[in-house]
């Protein structure tokens, strides 16, 4: 992508894997991209293709059964470029990029703060750790980002514990706790997977001002593809740890090139097309993560399969933004063209 | 609650054969004593009523404060609690402690060292802790540390020339650790499975994204939350302490209400039993309140209306 010194991370051939009775889940395997500062990048795919996994690898908080196979993460803090992949899981030097350069946005509010703390101390835990103010600037510095989030009388509130939110007052504030410390890059896992649509609103809203106030470079996980519509610069598509289709929001969604982002695109219901509307689901389900097709991922799924497919597509440029990993991507976008 | 409870416990003792005047009288006696002998002193104790207007005077008497005298030995009931409550206090304050402290910090080890020898080792323990009973325990410690190793006395609690508090120590520190042991054990299993469910909870990872070192995460955001169980569980186990006394102040030859407790029901002494399952009543009930007290200040959710 075009200048070089926009680029807030740069995720490069990334593997991820877990662990388990002796068998090893690739959940994410080799994935590439670059986040832009002040644009939001949306990484979309069924459930268990790695999203969530790549979102805790970049923050390194991966569950103890899993690693970092290969790959690079880095990241730009000032003019200095940091590999993350490198850093030691809960070390010095990850813990200060945990929170005050990368913060991390949980998909369930209801489970992701602590119920026996107030929301003001678990905001000023990240200034604590993160700036040098004092108490008392502390203590204003939550009631002012509880009040940028919209949460009425925040002095009183600040002192209140999570559970006498609402769900998306919760969200708010895991928001406000993660905005505490002005982050290059906010990760965003699902959230507002748990909430209802009219929050969702005003939480995408909220997410949208401070990218715009703060330059902030937003990593947006989601299955949600009304959500990619209204929000994504740049969107990556994800399927079995790949990312099978990757470009702006209008490469991806306008022109989308890999048959599993049009079954995507094609498995959402409009509105207002009333109930009788076609709706194709993707046939089949996700293969089993241990028992992995050969060759590209989707092939069993794809209408499109053909014996090429046996072997694993290398990723193609089609333009200078967009690119895809399908063999049969020329026929494909013709015939949708 | 204790009503209830003292009037079922009077109906116990009620149905259990013989009474206190069989209990008075020595073996050589009995064939010589008449039947009359015997109903005099009934009625000189005043055994002859019918059983509710014996309950009527004992409640009456005891909601005033007269505890009555022991058929024992005449004593009067207040001077012999006096004497052996803040012995078994003392006995299953230190114990508690112990084991409180002891449980929770060993179980926290284990879940956060999960899977390594530490924590098998400890779960080993803890099994053959709880399954164990605790007379065992005293006895193999009065052999292995008081009678091998001669490091603490065999039993008692005040002998005589030790009477400051810095004397009694050495005599406690046995009875106090092994009625610990089996609270601890259970504590500490307790603690490690509460500990491991709220490690693997969603906010402990918001703890780590915000940067924060391992320890703060682990023992603030934690262990403050799996706390709550944990206090509910030794709550709950404190008669177990109360019960467990009784054993070890025999082993340990404890002056304690335990002792004293197994003394009076062999004598049939109705006014001391009463006296004292009431007191373990009044135990457990406040017991109860004050882990409620406790969970509140630890756990905000369950705090009502406005502080």
């Amino acid at each position: 992508m075009e200048n070089k010194n926009n680029i807030a991370l740069s995720v490069r051939d990334l593997k991820t894997f877990f662990y388990t009775n002796n068998r090893c889940n690739k959940a994410v395997n080799g994935v590439s991209f670059d986040v832009e500062k002040g644009k939001t990048l949306c990484i979309v795919g069924e459930s268990g293709c790695g999203k969530s996994v790549t979102a805790a690898t970049i923050m390194q908080l991966l569950p103890t059964l899993s690693r970092i196979e290969e790959g690079e993460i880095k990241f730009q803090k000032d003019d200095k470029i940091i590999n993350i992949e490198k850093l030691e899981k809960n070390g010095k030097e990850m813990r200060e990029i945990r929170g005050s350069d990368i913060a991390m946005i949980f998909q369930d509010p209801m489970t992701a703060l602590n119920p026996v703390y107030t929301v003001g101390f678990q905001i000023s835990e990240n200034l604590k750790y993160h700036t040098n103010l004092n108490k008392k600037e502390i203590r204003e510095k939550c009631i002012s980002l509880l009040n940028d989030m919209g949460i009425p009388l925040p002095e009183k509130r600040v002192d209140e514990y999570p559970h006498s939110y609402s769900g998306g007052m919760r969200q708010r504030a895991m928001i406000a706790m993660a905005m505490a410390c002005n982050p290059k890059i906010l990760i965003a896992d699902e959230p507002t997977t748990a909430l209802d649509v009219t929050i969702q609103a005003q939480i995408f809203e909220l997410m949208d001002k401070l990218k715009k106030e703060n330059d902030t470079a937003i990593i947006l996980i989601t299955h949600d593809m009304g959500v990619v519509a209204e929000l994504a610069d740049n969107v990556a598509v994800m399927y079995m740890g790949n990312i099978v289709e990757a470009g702006t929001a209008d490469d991806v969604l306008r022109r989308p090139t890999h048959p599993y982002t049009k079954a995507l695109l094609e498995s959402v219901p409009v509105l207002g097309r009333g109930k009788n509307q076609d709706i194709n689901p993707i046939k089949g389900s996700t293969p089993d993560p241990y028992n992995r097709p050969i060759g590209c991922q989707f092939a069993p799924r794809c209408n499109w399969q053909t014996e090429s497919c046996d072997v694993m597509p290398e990723i193609t440029q089609i333009n200078e933004t967009h690119q895809v990993r399908c063999h049969k991507y020329e026929q494909f976008f013709e015939k949708y063209k | 609650m204790l009503l209830v409870i003292s009037f079922l416990v009077y109906s116990g003792l009620e149905l259990s054969p013989g009474d206190a005047v069989s209990h008075m009288i020595s073996p050589e006696l009995a064939s010589t004593i008449t039947a009359e002998q015997l109903d005099a002193m009934r009625e000189a104790y005043g055994l002859n009523q019918s059983f509710l207007t014996r309950y009527w005077i004992w409640l009456t008497s005891m909601v005033q404060g007269d505890m009555g005298y022991s058929m024992a030995g005449g004593v009067a009931i207040s001077e012999i609690m006096v004497k052996t409550v803040p012995a078994t206090l003392e006995l299953s304050m230190v114990a508690l402690f112990f084991s409180t402290i002891l449980g929770c910090s060993l179980g926290v080890i284990s879940a956060l060292k999960r899977g390594s020898g530490t924590d098998n080792s400890l779960t080993v323990a803890g099994m053959a802790g709880v399954s164990i009973p605790e007379f065992f325990f005293g006895l193999v410690a009065i052999l292995l540390f008081a009678i091998e190793l001669k490091w603490l006395p065999v039993g008692g609690r005040l002998l005589p020339h030790y009477e400051t508090l810095w004397d009694r120590i050495p005599n406690i520190v046995l009875p106090s650790l092994v009625l610990a042991l089996m609270m601890t054990a259970g504590a500490m299993r307790y603690a490690r499975s509460s500990m491991l469910d709220v490690l693997a909870r969603e906010f402990i990872t918001t703890a780590r994204s915000k940067g924060m070192p391992e320890w703060r995460v682990n023992i603030l955001h934690g262990f403050r939350v799996a706390l709550t169980p944990v206090v509910v569980l030794i709550g709950f186990r404190l008669p177990l302490l109360i019960g467990g006394s009784t054993i070890i102040e025999q082993v340990y030859q404890w002056p304690g209400i335990g002792s004293m407790f197994i003394r009076s029901v062999r004598a049939s002494d109705y006014p001391l039993v009463m006296t004292i399952s009431l007191m373990y009543v009044f135990v457990v009930l406040t017991a109860s309140l004050i882990i409620d007290v406790l969970t509140a200040l630890i756990d905000p959710r369950v705090r009502l209306g406005k502080e």
